[in-house]
């Protein structure tokens, strides 16, 4: 048959120039908007108070192959450290005995908020109706997997050739045991997929990756490399480089409902609740890994969350939404002050909890002591005598049979868990703000320490009904609950959790814990 | 010393920190455990990194089955709904956390597979320019089949990812999760690649429209994929359901369509069109459709169709659903025949009986690979003649 015009034209321009041509990824994008079309049931299964507009654009423009390898870049550089010179220098092996432990928590912790991620902004790529949008979130799944991946490497690595492996072998089933795991559940996970869709994205991107990934994720790595560990600053800043489009998706969220009248009604009340959710927890208990998991200090928790958190999110980029309506939040000020006290307070309930943990803790050394003292003045006389009073109780030796928890049970200060946050408090024996109200509900108790969570709780109770430890384990002795959650190392009898790292102490086994007698009681039935 | 380190001091290189460190290391280690997720049953001999990266990420308590924690969620929706729940699904299965991706494919190594396969595009694309190749593309089938029909298909390849956002919300397991992810993840880098395609020909022939005008409109309005859209639509927002959104999708709809619109159409019949350029692409895709094959039928067969406890019933229900979405894949594809009435026609190639010989390969494949493995009765031959009285 003739040839078309267009084959003549092609072959004539073929004659003049033979430049070999290819197809770049930004020029395929720029056809994505209009990728989707209009049909009846075109609409999100998550039901959001807000209206995402339809043409909302993504301001990293990527498509999958192209996001594919810019990804596959960064793992040959992170996997190469890691599989090569760190491991030729043995690395793994010269990292602090506190800060491996904290490596088990921080790192398998993280791994639950970076998966539950992924199931997030799932829900966000099927609620925002764009299809650059939607782009956006679908990087963000594909990166919440890799991050995952990357957590779990963290662990994977300190097992196969760290100093103590137990606890990162099996962080995914003995983490269910203690009080921390709940709160961080709330935070990280739950609270990032469970709600209106924009109140989801608002939790993780906008407060969690936004402001308080900028000290788990950045500060994080100074104070491993402080302490000998380089295999974190190599994953963590790995995971950070990803973490700037996940704050340009919040970021358009934000920018995506600006025009919607709900915006203005309830916007600032979701930002509110977010930031007391993601504080409460995060606020006492990275305070509490960086300075008490470690021996080596960066600088005080106060002054980093004073930067990260109150200057540069609560006051920059907070700022920066100022146009749309934004405001900072009505609780950023209680905050303020829990950054000063509250991860104190928690270390002390941590360490008298220390049986149900998948990790050594260790008690503050002279030295440690001297600086919360000089960093913290009023250290001593509130934590200071009690760890020493500990200590010289035995509180590392297992021929003591002393446990802390016992101190707490002499003295009469009751150990209760906020219903909402599900962070552990001791209302009568705390130095940060901490008020005990409890409320009745459906014939059952709920504890909570503060006005922000309480608020929370009474406009939807239905949604906090999550058990805690003295209620799980109510009249089960503290042994039978450990063996039963795992918590043993290979050999059977000694706990994984231990109430020192010294290379010469003894370890408790799980006959030690028996011996006790400890059975739980729920406090609340006291009242 | 000062236990405040300055100055990025490194404990591992600082002597003095070094020194501080290795005196507080035990002489041996404390545990001799050293693999991680060592409760892990492994699907081979041993357990591989994919098993140790991704197994029990998934924080579900013991209630959902396959779960290692205890208790509520700590918050749940608005109105009480839980964040995860067995009741998201009519299946049931007595661990959610078996699946397997036969090819073990953590994030590392599907993007970096992925990586290469677009490194390669940009190679050969720019082989192919400088080659000249266009010039041999059969005018019509350029113009009027890749600037309008394949153009099209992008839109139920892009209709098919979108389905997978709320299975990646909702589904009950991680490694489950992960492969939802990437088998979704695949579907529009199909429907980006095909875009690809059409760019890279407006910058070869003059005139040729990249825009997606004609093939939305084509999608949206015409004849040929009209079934295909409603069906695609139904999939994508019209079910709930997690576990069907996923069989739907992946093992009636597009084994059987996809598979004819991909296979039996622009790859069989590309070449005798003068077209070396579109298989480049439509390869790409059939190695997708089969490493997704491999994780849909790990998941509906090998996991679901022979649990221990529920297979029986899991097997009715994937067969009740077959009945649902069989007939609607059968009228995409009969309403798909309309296509051979817009091209030239080559004896045997695109003759009546060639087409149907094509339809007996999908269907064939497809009866042995997704119908057999549950039990699902079907007549081939009749469902065929149903399609074929699609054509022109």
């Amino acid at each position: 048959m003739a040839i078309s015009t267009a084959t003549k034209a092609a072959t004539d321009a073929l004659a003049v120039n033979r430049a070999p041509v290819s197809v770049g990824a930004q020029e395929v994008h720029r056809w994505l908007q209009s990728f989707t079309w209009d049909f009846d049931k075109n609409r999100t299964k998550y039901s959001t108070k807000y209206k995402m507009a339809n043409d909302t654009k993504e301001q990293f423009k990527l498509i999958a192959k192209e996001y594919a390898r810019m990804e596959s870049v960064k793992d040959e550089r992170q996997f190469g450290s890691l599989q090569d010179v760190l491991t030729r220098v043995d690395a793994a092996n010269r990292v602090h005995p506190k800060w491996n432990e904290s490596m088990k928590v921080i790192s398998n912790f993280l791994e639950v908020g970076e998966y539950n991620a992924i199931a997030a902004t799932g829900m966000l790529w099927d609620s925002a109706t764009a299809p650059e949008q939607k782009n956006g979130y679908l990087g963000q799944v594909m990166d919440e997997i890799r991050h995952t991946n990357q957590c779990g490497y963290i662990n994977y690595y300190f097992a196969k050739q760290g100093q103590d492996a137990a606890g990162h072998n099996d962080a995914r089933r003995t983490r269910a045991i203690g009080p921390l795991w709940k709160g961080m559940k709330r935070v990280f996970s739950d609270g990032f997929i469970s709600g209106d869709a924009v109140e989801c994205s608002i939790n993780l991107q906008l407060v969690g990756e936004a402001c308080f990934t900028n000290p788990l994720i950045v500060a994080v790595t100074e104070w491993a490399s402080a302490n000998g560990d380089e295999m974190t600053p190599t994953v963590f800043l790995s995971i950070e480089t990803d973490e700037l489009r996940h704050m340009a998706n919040g970021y358009q969220t934000v920018v995506s409902i600006a025009n919607d009248e709900a915006a203005s009604k309830y916007l600032n009340t979701d930002l509110n609740n977010a930031f007391w959710t993601q504080q409460k927890y995060f606020t006492p208990v990275l305070g509490m890994m960086f300075e008490y998991g470690s021996h080596f200090k960066v600088e005080p928790w106060v002054k980093t969350w004073n930067r990260w958190v109150y200057e540069d999110w609560g006051g920059i980029w907070i700022g920066r939404l100022g146009k749309y309506g934004v405001e900072s939040p009505a609780s950023l000020r209680d905050a303020k002050k829990d950054a000063y006290w509250a991860h104190h307070d928690l270390f002390l309930l941590a360490y008298a909890l220390w049986p149900t943990g998948f990790f050594r803790l260790t008690l503050p050394t002279a030295e440690e002591a001297e600086w919360y003292e000089a960093n913290y003045p009023g250290w001593y006389d509130m934590y200071g005598k009690v760890y020493e009073e500990w200590r010289a109780r035995g509180c590392e030796d297992p021929s003591s049979g002393f446990l802390p928890l016992q101190w707490f049970a002499e003295n009469n200060h009751p150990i209760y868990i906020d219903r909402v946050s599900q962070v552990p408090f001791c209302p009568s024996y705390s130095k940060g703000a901490s008020t005990l109200r409890v409320l009745e509900f459906n014939g059952k108790k709920h504890s909570f320490s503060d006005q922000w969570g309480e608020r929370m709780w009474l406009s939807e109770p239905e949604r906090y009904e999550c058990q805690n430890i003295f209620e799980q384990y109510e009249g089960r002795e503290l042994s039978e609950v450990i063996a039963e959650g795992h918590g043993l190392r290979s050999d059977g009898k000694t706990l994984i959790s231990q109430p020192h790292t010294n290379k010469d102490g003894k370890l408790w086994t799980l006959d030690d814990i028996k011996k006790i007698g400890c059975v739980f009681a729920d406090p609340l039935k006291a009242l | 010393m000062s236990i405040e380190v300055s100055g990025g001091r490194r404990g591992l290189t600082d002597p003095v920190i070094a020194a501080t460190i290795l005196a507080a290391i035990p002489d041996q280690p404390l545990e001799t455990q050293r693999k991680m997720n060592y409760f892990v049953t492994p699907r081979g001999r041993r357990l591989n990194e994919y098993e140790v990266l991704c197994c029990y990420t998934q924080p579900t308590p013991d209630w959902i089955p396959g779960g290692l924690d205890w208790g509520d969620w700590t918050q749940k929706f608005h109105g009480g709904r839980p964040s995860w729940s067995n009741e998201s699904t009519e299946l049931h299965s007595t661990d959610w956390h078996k699946h397997r991706d036969p090819a073990f494919r953590w994030h590392a190594l599907y993007v970096k597979d992925k990586a290469e396969e677009w490194r390669y595009t940009d190679r050969f694309l720019k082989a192919y320019s400088a080659d000249g190749h266009v010039r041999s593309i059969d005018p019509v089938w350029r113009d009027e089949v890749l600037g309008d029909y394949l153009g099209a298909f992008g839109f139920s390849e892009y209709g098919l990812f979108n389905s997978h956002s709320s299975v990646v919300r909702d589904c009950l397991g991680d490694t489950l999760r992960m492969s939802s992810a990437m088998i979704g993840l695949d579907k529009v880098d199909n429907a980006q690649m095909i875009q690809a395609e059409r760019t890279f020909l407006a910058k070869l022939v003059p005139g040729f429209d990249e825009s997606t005008d004609v093939p939305k409109n084509e999608w949206t309005k015409g004849s040929i994929y009209k079934g295909a859209r409603e069906t695609v639509e139904e999939i994508w927002q019209g079910t709930y359901d997690w576990n069907e959104i996923l069989f739907s999708g992946h093992m009636v709809y597009d084994p059987l369509f996809g598979q004819f619109v991909r296979r039996e159409f622009f790859l069989r019949l590309s070449a005798y069109y003068g077209d070396n350029l579109t298989p480049f692409f439509i390869n790409q895709m059939q190695l997708y459709h089969s490493q997704t094959k491999g994780i849909t039928t790990d998941m509906f067969h090998t996991c679901l169709a022979d649990d221990p406890e529920f297979g029986d019933y899991n097997k009715r229900l994937l067969r009740a659903w077959s009945d649902k979405w069989l007939p609607r894949t059968v009228n995409a594809l009969k309403d798909f025949m309309g296509i051979f009435a817009k091209i030239p026609e080559i004896k045997g190639v695109t003759s009546k009986d060639a087409i149907e010989a094509a339809l007996e390969r999908v269907f064939d494949d497809w009866k042995r690979d997704y119908a057999d493995p549950i039990g699902y009765k079907v007549d081939t031959s009749a469902l065929i003649k149903t399609v074929l009285t699609g054509l022109k």
